[in-house]
């Protein structure tokens, strides 16, 4: 199916892009957002662990009291907030994308493989899946912190092996719905080998449902770090992440709402820009979405030209 | 059982109803607490939310005064020396426990047995560790004997709960209590709320207060919106900045001294010179001003508590002098030296902010410092453990005896649970110090102790923090130095 797809320079499919404006802005916001991490020392006006303990909770510009030293405020012991949400993109970035893309990893696998073989390595894999599922996460992450020790390494492999469930289920559930298909049926009926049933005619339909759950659980990854970092276990001091920013700013909510809301705010925006962006990505990678797509926009332009 | 104690609270109720029900404005609070007791059980386990209700409840031989002065209590005066391991108290009269059973000397003898029995192997031990046991003279009169001179005894009996005996027996201690106390106890919803009340027939007056709730909030946030709310009457641990948010608050000079104690056996730290410095580089006032926006006050020079005895008054502070901090790290040849700080986060007031700070500032001085903020259990173990001394380790340290005893056996001795050092000489004099019975020759120690410990640098002393309450508009209240919660000592203005 993917082979059917003609070949299509970069360019063209930058202007399919622009088509769909807030996807284009989406991939701008990730692209600011990743470069804004990864240029951090250049970018960020002070070093994210200089503390200045006697103007701590000064407010963002706007405010009266604010000043332009700091633009978005200091936190509780006089950082600037600016750049800690700055350095933090980078830890954030790197445990969100890494243990999405591990744990999606392992899941998908361990999907496909239990999907398409079905029966005993089905029941076992499976079975497998629910004993991981049904074990408390936390004690997992207690138990492997107390081997590791806390840091950012510990916390991605953590993270990843905890959450990589959800996609097996998933993956299973679409690989043997898709192995009664007729179109894989004829496949391994004229003698296709399972590796090209597999990445050929199978593994293409999973995209879009992955894509989804990918945005999904990244979401839930930086919530779970920030907890985890904030009971100890993860980011270390003075290193930060936007979720420790949350939870350690949280305590101060009514009367310095900046600590919460800047890498807050930026969470969002990460999640939206990555959902915006992931739903044409979708469309477009699916080829039963994208002939709708095109079938809609030919429509309208000729409504647009029947009424003018 | 069940039924037994079912038909007893019953009975207390009713025995409330009856003596509430003739008073016209009956007075209701509702306090929040940071955590739910794990046992209402007074002599098993070493938890500040079990203390805070059964402060209520149960009283002990001696009480202090919300100045923190010791007094009698459910003695009738203070205790008689008899000889120096034999201490004599006469009983109060009249006092009755909450199922009309009376209080006496048997009921002293089989309280103190039962915390000391090593099989109900008591967390409280830590607190009783010297007592021995203890004999009936007659009905009002006990002595208790100690296993060596111990001249903390009156204060360790203002630790120690008196239970009934018949109900220790027969009735379930850990989740129905009855004590002395101006209050009794009527409820336990686990998970969500306690319910005390008035005790009418206490010896010392029934209190203003007929009723009492406890809710059990652990975030500081919730506490406080509660409280906005109209919800809580009572919040404990009110941080610093809402201070002008809230209707009413209250501060004290609380028990707590935060402290990092330092590994003088380690690697870098074991260098004097480096010690120095890690405690010339903090600017503690710049802290209180600006993180306790003044509630706190430097530690002088040590971690003891200045209330507590022993306390030497002619302890310098420690300079703010990042400048000499420098230079002694220069001097020690100790740039870029790897220094770790171990510490944790969400038991004590702003601790995470206290590390994340002080980490800073040593930053500042040229080592190489990395923080460890760990999980409360596995910290636990870093504290108390058998394993290698962190090189600095903060912790706010309490002192309930307000002894110097206490806070120099646990940080100071080498032998203590939370010491770092290998001082032998000065755990000796901490030993010569416990036994000592002589107020003078012991305070004499004590100065010497805590001076020798001061210029050597094994820890480094930050606060004596404060305990903040908020209150809603009708509280009356002035909190303790001791930091128990006695409903007895609120009113209730409407």
């Amino acid at each position: 199916m993917t082979q059917a797809r003609p070949h299509r320079p970069l360019r063209a499919l930058l202007a399919e892009l622009w088509q769909d404006k807030p996807a284009a802005l989406g991939l701008a916001v990730i692209l600011a957002i990743v470069a804004m991490a990864i240029l951090a020392p250049l970018v960020a006006p002070y070093d994210p662990a200089d503390q200045s303990i006697l103007s701590r909770l000064t407010p963002p510009v706007w405010n009266d009291r604010g000043s332009w030293e700091h633009i978005l405020g200091t936190d509780n012991l006089g950082r600037d907030v600016f750049s800690r949400l700055i350095w933090g993109a980078r830890t954030t970035l790197t445990i969100g994308g890494l243990t999405c893309l591990i744990a999606a990893g392992i899941g998908t696998v361990v999907g496909l493989w239990a999907g398409f073989m079905g029966g005993r390595t089905d029941s076992v894999l499976m079975r497998l899946v629910d004993i991981q599922v049904s074990f408390p996460g936390i004690l997992l992450i207690l138990l492997v912190v107390g081997v590791l020790g806390p840091g950012m390494w510990t916390l991605i492999i953590v993270l990843s092996v905890t959450n990589w469930m959800v996609y097996a289920r998933l993956v299973r559930s679409v690989v043997s719905s898709t192995r009664q298909t007729p179109y894989v049926e004829a496949a391994e009926v004229i003698g296709c080998r399972p590796s090209r049933v597999i990445f050929v005619h199978i593994l293409p339909n999973l995209v879009s449902p992955l894509l989804t759950l990918l945005i999904l659980e990244f979401t839930n990854i930086v919530l779970a770090e920030a907890a985890v970092s904030f009971l100890g276990f993860g980011v270390q001091p003075p290193d930060t992440s936007w979720g420790l920013d949350v939870a350690s700013g949280r305590d101060y909510l009514f009367i310095a709402w900046w600590l919460v809301t800047f890498p807050g705010l930026a969470i969002v925006a990460t999640v939206l820009s990555i959902n915006l962006f992931a739903n044409w990505l979708r469309v477009t990678t699916d080829p039963e979405e994208r002939e709708k797509r095109h079938a809609r926009t030919v429509a309208a332009r000729r409504r647009r030209r029947g009424t003018a | 059982m069940t039924f037994r104690v079912l038909a007893m609270s019953a009975g207390l109720a009713a025995l409330f109803m009856s003596a509430s029900g003739g008073s016209v404005s009956a007075q209701a609070i509702t306090i929040a607490i940071g955590s739910e007791p794990s046992t209402l059980d007074p002599q098993l386990r070493d938890d500040g939310g079990e203390r805070q209700v059964n402060d209520n409840i149960y009283e002990a031989l001696m009480a202090r005064t919300p100045e923190g002065e010791l007094i009698e209590g459910l003695a009738a005066a203070a205790p008689e020396q008899i000889d120096e391991t034999t201490w004599q108290f006469t009983l109060r009269e009249g006092v009755t426990f909450h199922n009309g059973a009376p209080f006496n000397a048997d009921a002293v003898v089989a309280s103190v047995e039962r915390v000391i029995d090593p099989e109900n192997n008591s967390e409280q031990m830590a607190y009783f560790g010297t007592i021995a046991g203890a004999e009936k003279v007659d009905d009002m009169t006990v002595i208790i004997l100690t296993s060596g001179p111990d001249p903390i005894l009156p204060s360790r009996m203002y630790w120690m709960k008196m239970i009934d005996p018949g109900y220790a027996a027969e009735g379930d201690l850990a989740s129905a209590p009855v004590g002395t106390g101006p209050y009794m106890f009527e409820s336990w919803d686990r998970g969500t709320e306690l319910e005390l009340a008035a005790y009418p027939d206490y010896w010392g007056g029934e209190p203003e207060i007929d009723e009492v709730t406890y809710r059990f909030v652990p975030e500081p946030g919730t506490r406080l919106s509660g409280l906005m709310a109209g919800e809580f009457d009572v919040i404990t641990n009110l941080l610093p900045e809402f201070t002008s948010t809230v209707p009413k608050f209250a501060a004290v000079p609380g028990l707590e001294t935060s402290v990092f104690v330092l590994g003088t056996d380690n690697e870098v730290t074991q260098d004097p010179k480096v010690r120095e410095a890690l405690n010339l580089a903090i600017d503690r006032e710049a802290m209180v001003q600006a993180l306790f926006m003044g509630y706190a006050s430097i530690a002088k020079g040590t971690h003891v508590n200045p209330a507590a005895f022993g306390f030497n008054d002619d302890l310098d502070y420690y300079d703010y002098d990042p400048e000499r901090a420098r230079a002694l790290i220069e001097e020690a040849d100790a740039v870029g030296a790897p220094l770790v700080v171990v510490g944790e986060s969400g038991r004590w007031l702003k601790d995470r902010e206290q590390i994340e700070a002080v980490a800073a500032y040593w930053a500042e001085t040229g080592l190489d410092v990395t923080t460890d903020i760990q999980e409360f259990s596995q910290y636990l173990d870093s504290l108390m453990g058998d394993g290698p001394r962190p090189d600095a380790i903060f912790i706010a340290n309490s002192n309930e005896l307000l002894d110097a005893d206490r806070e120099t056996s646990f940080i100071y001795h080498m032998d203590g649970a939370a010491a770092s050092n290998s001082d032998a000489e000065m755990a000796e004099m901490i030993d010569e110090a416990r036994v000592e019975t002589d107020e003078d020759a012991r305070q004499a120690l004590y100065d010497e102790i805590l001076k020798r410990a001061h210029d050597r640098n094994y820890t480094v002393p930050l606060f004596n923090l404060q305990d903040i309450y908020g209150m809603s508009e009708r509280m009356e209240w002035q909190p303790r130095t001791d930091a128990k919660l006695i409903i007895s000592e609120m009113s209730v203005s409407e």
